[in-house]
């Protein structure tokens, strides 16, 4: 079998399966083995999205939601790249901010909302902040990791060349680690978006985020849930995207 | 040996016949009892939940053989859908919160009393140069969502000729954080119910731009935007009559002394509330606690409290809140009304 046509048989049966699920969680709920309150129906949830979408709210909430998430985490990347570049290749630098790391790294998103209100207000700014303190450290680490992770040879070969420590960042490091820094800024993305229920706890009127947790306060549970699908399909959206943005970056290593 | 063996048989069945006496006659006596003593309760600081923290606190269900755990909530919703869920057993919850949950059908629970009526301990407080409603216009206000205090704004709004959507910005802030936001000038007004209503408008620059008394169902129904309604686990009610039975007239009874002797009640409450006790018989001050008595006349026949929360309920799909009203009167459970 062609390698096409493996990948169009694995495809048929992730499409299948998908629709054998769906059609099951229907059926449990149609036959009323499932409360609607606690899991409705997908038909349920679409019918919500279509009046969503005829209203306009869903593309409002969504673009807000992206918005946040998009500032807070270029933010957080581009503070956390230049910065875990230098760390990775000074031990000295690591062994001064590792601690602060240490600390910083394990804190969810939502530890940081009464701090962000006290500092920040109820601003958009707050709701940016709390998407970079979400991202900020775990990017950093993976940054630092990929740096670390370059060929030490390669770098005393700059050197013995002539190379300036500025040089062999620019010339030597960075284009070494980027792929793995790409990688791993794809990752920190989905963990971005899940800081955005958090973000959006507090004064905001619009999002994914709000969205699901009004929902809630209502009891629409499928509005709950077409606000976690809509995450999960924007974070695909923009995979997608990232991954035509990663080529043009990285032409040596298709 | 016949002899002893017959002796012996009379015995036995002599003393199987006591066991089954005492046994009937200790069931003939404890056939009011509660049937399941240990009874999980889901409140707040709110006013709501005053009566069943008076009557944890002085024992009013304990003489009835009930021990009640006061679980916490902060929202309604939270403890709504803890209640659904299983995890507890009676509530005091706000209308919108409990008409939400009706309007997505859930049968779960049932309605079976409104302890209080409040109407000046919960506002929009706005800064001093807001000196009206219409002054809002091209402010910032802030409301928790899905609360009573949001619905009065949504109210007040409309009765002033404002769209929340195009002629301010509404905001969703929680009551606790709305102090800070309204001290740093992030907000120009909020709508608040007690203890937090008492400190936002007891802090320099602020003033109470309308309470509850102007919210357009009180002038008929005597009924905030949010009032109060007890609730029961549907499936618990079934399973546990005696115990209903015993926590309802504890809870009644604890309502007759939040009348009677506020100052006692007071010093418990403060334990719920950390107000001071000058704020607390303040509070207790501005609360029309309804009694056992007068239950049956607003839930059952002539039934006004439950016309207003139908037209509560209608409130709400008017502004969007909820898809449908329901028909709040299949929620009631009238053999549980005092």
């Amino acid at each position: 079998m062609k390698k096409e046509d493996k990948g169009v048989s694995y495809l048929v049966v992730s499409v299948l399966s998908l629709l054998i699920f769906l059609f099951l969680w229907e059926s449990l709920c149609r036959m009323g083995f499932i409360e609607p309150l606690f899991l409705p129906a997908p038909t349920k949830i679409l019918a919500r999205a279509v009046k969503m979408i005829e209203n306009g709210q869903l593309i409002q909430h969504t673009l807000a939601s992206t918005r946040r998430v998009m500032v807070g985490f270029m933010v957080s990347s581009l503070v956390a790249i230049p910065f875990g570049i230098f760390l990775g290749s000074s031990r000295f630098f690591m062994a001064v901010f590792d601690p602060l790391i240490s600390l910083l790294r394990p804190l969810p998103s939502m530890s940081w909302i009464p701090l962000s209100l006290l500092w920040l207000g109820i601003s958009e700014t707050q709701k940016y902040s709390i998407v970079f303190m979400g991202s900020f450290a775990p990017s950093l680490l993976y940054i630092i990791e990929a740096t670390k992770s370059i060929d030490p040879l390669l770098i005393r070969a700059a050197r013995n060349l002539g190379a300036s420590k500025l040089d062999v960042m620019r010339e030597v490091i960075l284009p070494g680690a980027l792929p793995q820094i790409i990688a791993g800024l794809k990752v920190m993305l989905g963990i971005a978006w899940t800081c955005i229920i958090s973000a959006e706890l507090v004064a905001a009127r619009e999002g994914l985020g709000f969205m699901i947790m009004n929902g809630k306060e209502y009891f629409q549970t499928d509005t709950v849930l077409l606000g976690m699908v809509m995450i999960s399909i924007t974070v695909m959206v923009i995979d997608i995207v990232f991954r035509k943005f990663e080529r043009s970056l990285l032409p040596w290593t298709r | 040996m016949k002899r002893k063996q017959s002796a012996r048989t009379g015995y036995l069945v002599g003393l199987l016949a006591a066991v089954f006496i005492i046994a009937g006659a200790v069931n003939a006596v404890g056939s009011d009892a509660p049937e399941k003593v240990t009874v999980v309760y889901g409140g707040s600081s709110w006013l709501g939940h005053y009566p069943a923290w008076v009557g944890i606190e002085k024992g009013l269900f304990q003489k009835r053989g009930l021990g009640v755990l006061f679980q916490n909530f902060y929202a309604s919703s939270g403890r709504m859908g803890s209640l659904v869920a299983g995890d507890l057993d009676f509530a005091s919850t706000g209308c919108i919160s409990g008409i939400a949950l009706m309007a997505s059908g859930n049968k779960g629970f049932m309605a079976f009393g409104t302890p209080d009526s409040y109407a000046t301990v919960e506002g929009l407080i706005a800064k001093e140069s807001i000196k009206d409603i219409k002054d809002l216009k091209g402010k910032k206000v802030a409301a928790p969502f899905a609360s009573s205090a949001h619905v009065l704004v949504l109210d007040l709004l409309e009765q002033n000729g404002l769209d929340p959507e195009k002629d301010l910005t509404l905001l969703n802030l929680r009551v606790n954080e709305m102090p800070a936001a309204m001290s740093s000038g992030e907000i120009d007004a909020c709508a608040a119910w007690t203890p937090h209503f008492n400190k936002l408008l007891n802090a320099p620059g602020n003033h109470l731009l309308a309470d509850d008394t102007q919210f357009s169902l009180y002038k008929k129904y005597r009924l905030g935007p949010g009032p109060d309604l007890l609730v029961v686990r549907k499936e618990f009610a079934k399973k546990y009559p005696n115990t209903c039975k015993a926590f309802v007239e504890s809870y009644f009874e604890a309502v007759d002394l939040l009348i009677q002797k506020p100052e006692e009640c007071a010093d418990v409450l403060v334990k719920l509330t950390n107000l001071s006790k000058e704020d607390q018989m303040s509070v207790l001050k501005d609360i029309q606690w309804i009694r056992g008595s007068e239950q049956k006349a607003l839930m059952v026949q002539p039934g006004k409290f439950v016309e207003g929360m139908q037209r509560l309920a209608e409130f709400l799909v008017k502004h969007k809140q909820i898809d449908q009203a329901p028909n709040v009167k299949d929620w009631i459970a009238e053999e549980m009304v005092p």
